[in-house]
């Protein structure tokens, strides 16, 4: 039904040309998550600054994407799988701006964290994250541009993992912390990083939901497991 | 809170001589509410909405099949006057079509015909408190003795809702109602629609899937003589259920 096109074509040129919009957003941010996490690794604050810079192009293109909306619902009135489809355009965007700006973030603490002692072991586990998160967005974006709804909802289950490894890092900087003070700054930074990390795989839970909803035309509901317990668990900061 | 039915449309084909029109069509139109039929053209919407006053039975080659019942009642029963069923079940055209007679007279004609009114004072009750309903009693009060033709469109519109009004129905339906009118007129009639649902079950074909979208409370999509679809209206423009359905309204067939 849906790859029937439209009697007026170039509605359906309006509406490639927003989803182009959000693919091409989406790139940007996977290269800015990838690049961001090898700088921190790597100690390249150049390569961070670039990060800091280029998501002022991610900036940009949400506003297009949110114009071009604007734009759609005056001009076309679209009504069910074309509304959702704009609505959740819109979404995306959104959730893809926000993860542009934690790598942005990433960038900025890599200069920070260039001028500390390293602490070991810590600078594999987040890239391994953050690894882990970029692919739960490639897939993502392909679930949306495919309408899969088997991918998105299992990508959608895979944040539990990111959630997993976020515990494992925030026991791992405590236990750096005590060891000694002198890491507390580093590890804040880290840990400030690590959660970042975090809040991307919920921004990429988020894109998988507006797939959901694009297809099915229902939100899902919430039964994923939530495996992020250091807000709730007090026995984490036993160490 | 489930809504009393008002009209219950069971198994219902209509023929053109030959031509399958209506194809088993089972509806059923909520009270105090308006229902809006959409599909393309030729779909059988206006065959069915004429259905439900009988003004199929003007057309010779017309055969009507199944049972339409209003408030339960056989509407094709041989003990109902078709005379009486449009008093009970009123009709607005597409294009505004006063009787070339006053404005007070084309209000008046149905309940003198029906006797509606014992003396002079009660028609011109009757007369003021439906171009009142019709939303067009202040325009009009001054002049009620001019001719209805005279009326712009938009006004002629109302006082053909006025005139259908006025013998007291329990049922408008509309065939296309504002098809003719500008957009501020048009926006005066889905007002005055929105006001009339409080007394009046109201059936209402259009082309317009933004009128459909905005006046009514539930929706039936007409496809090749079949309802594919009947449904809450915000769930038809959000999410249907039919492939077909949501085909139509996003312009996708026609």
């Amino acid at each position: 039904m849906m790859d029937q096109g439209h009697i007026a074509s170039a509605f359906d040129r309006d509406l490639d040309a927003v989803q182009a919009l959000i693919m091409k957003m989406g790139g940007l941010v996977e290269t800015a998550i990838s690049d961001a996490a090898r700088a921190l690794e790597m100690r390249d604050t150049e390569l961070g600054e670039q990060v800091r810079q280029n998501d002022k192009l991610i900036d940009e293109l949400e506003e297009q994407v949110a114009s071009e909306v604007a734009r759609v619902i005056a001009m076309r009135s679209p009504a069910a799988g074309d509304l959702r489809t704009v609505l959740s355009v819109l979404k995306i965007s959104g959730n893809l701006e926000r993860m542009g700006d934690y790598a942005k973030n990433l960038g900025k603490r890599t200069a920070v964290l260039s001028e500390m002692p390293a602490i070991t072991g810590t600078g594999g586990a987040l890239r391994r994250m953050t690894q882990l998160v970029n692919l739960m967005l490639k897939d993502a974006l392909d679930a949306y541009i495919q309408r899969d709804l088997e991918l998105a909802i299992n990508v959608r289950q895979r944040d539990a993992d990111v959630d997993q490894m976020y515990n494992a890092l925030f026991r791992e900087f405590l236990t750096h912390m005590m060891e000694d003070p002198r890491n507390i700054t580093a590890c804040m930074h880290l840990h400030f990083i690590a959660k970042n990390v975090e809040r991307m795989g919920d921004h990429v839970t988020s894109i998988c939901e507006q797939v959901i909803y694009l297809v099915t035309g229902e939100m899902p509901d919430e039964d994923r497991t939530k495996t992020d317990r250091t807000s709730t668990d007090s026995t984490l900061g036993k160490v | 809170m489930s809504k009393n039915i008002k009209i219950s449309a069971k198994n219902v084909d209509v023929f053109y001589g030959d031509t399958h029109a209506i194809k088993g069509v089972d509806v059923e139109i909520e009270d105090k509410s308006v229902t809006a039929f959409i599909g393309p053209s030729g779909c059988g919407k206006s065959t069915f909405l004429r259905c439900i006053n009988r003004m199929n039975d003007t057309i010779d080659i017309c055969r009507v099949t199944g049972d339409i019942l209003l408030e339960g009642e056989d509407i094709y029963a041989k003990s109902i006057d078709p005379v009486q069923l449009r008093a009970r079940v009123g009709m607005v055209f597409q294009k505004p079509n006063p009787f070339p007679k006053s404005i007070y007279d084309n209000v008046a004609y149905g309940p003198t015909i029906h006797g509606l009114a014992k003396n002079k004072a009660e028609l011109d009750e009757i007369v003021e408190q439906s171009l009142r309903r019709a939303a067009i009693w202040d325009e009009v009060k001054d002049r009620l003795h001019q001719p209805g033709t005279g009326l712009s469109g938009g006004q002629q519109q109302r006082l053909c809702i006025g005139r259908a009004i006025a013998t007291a129905p329990e049922v408008l339906l509309m065939d296309e109602p504002c098809s003719a009118l500008d957009p501020i007129a048009t926006a005066q009639v889905e007002e005055l629609i929105d006001e009339l649902r409080a007394s009046y079950t109201v059936v209402i074909v259009t082309h317009s899937m933004q009128q459909a979208a905005r006046v009514s409370q539930k929706t039936a999509f007409f496809h090749l003589g079949n309802v594919v679809e009947y449904g809450d209206t915000d769930k038809i423009f959000t999410n249907p259920e039919d492939s077909r359905t949501e085909s139509y309204i996003t312009g996708r067939i026609g």
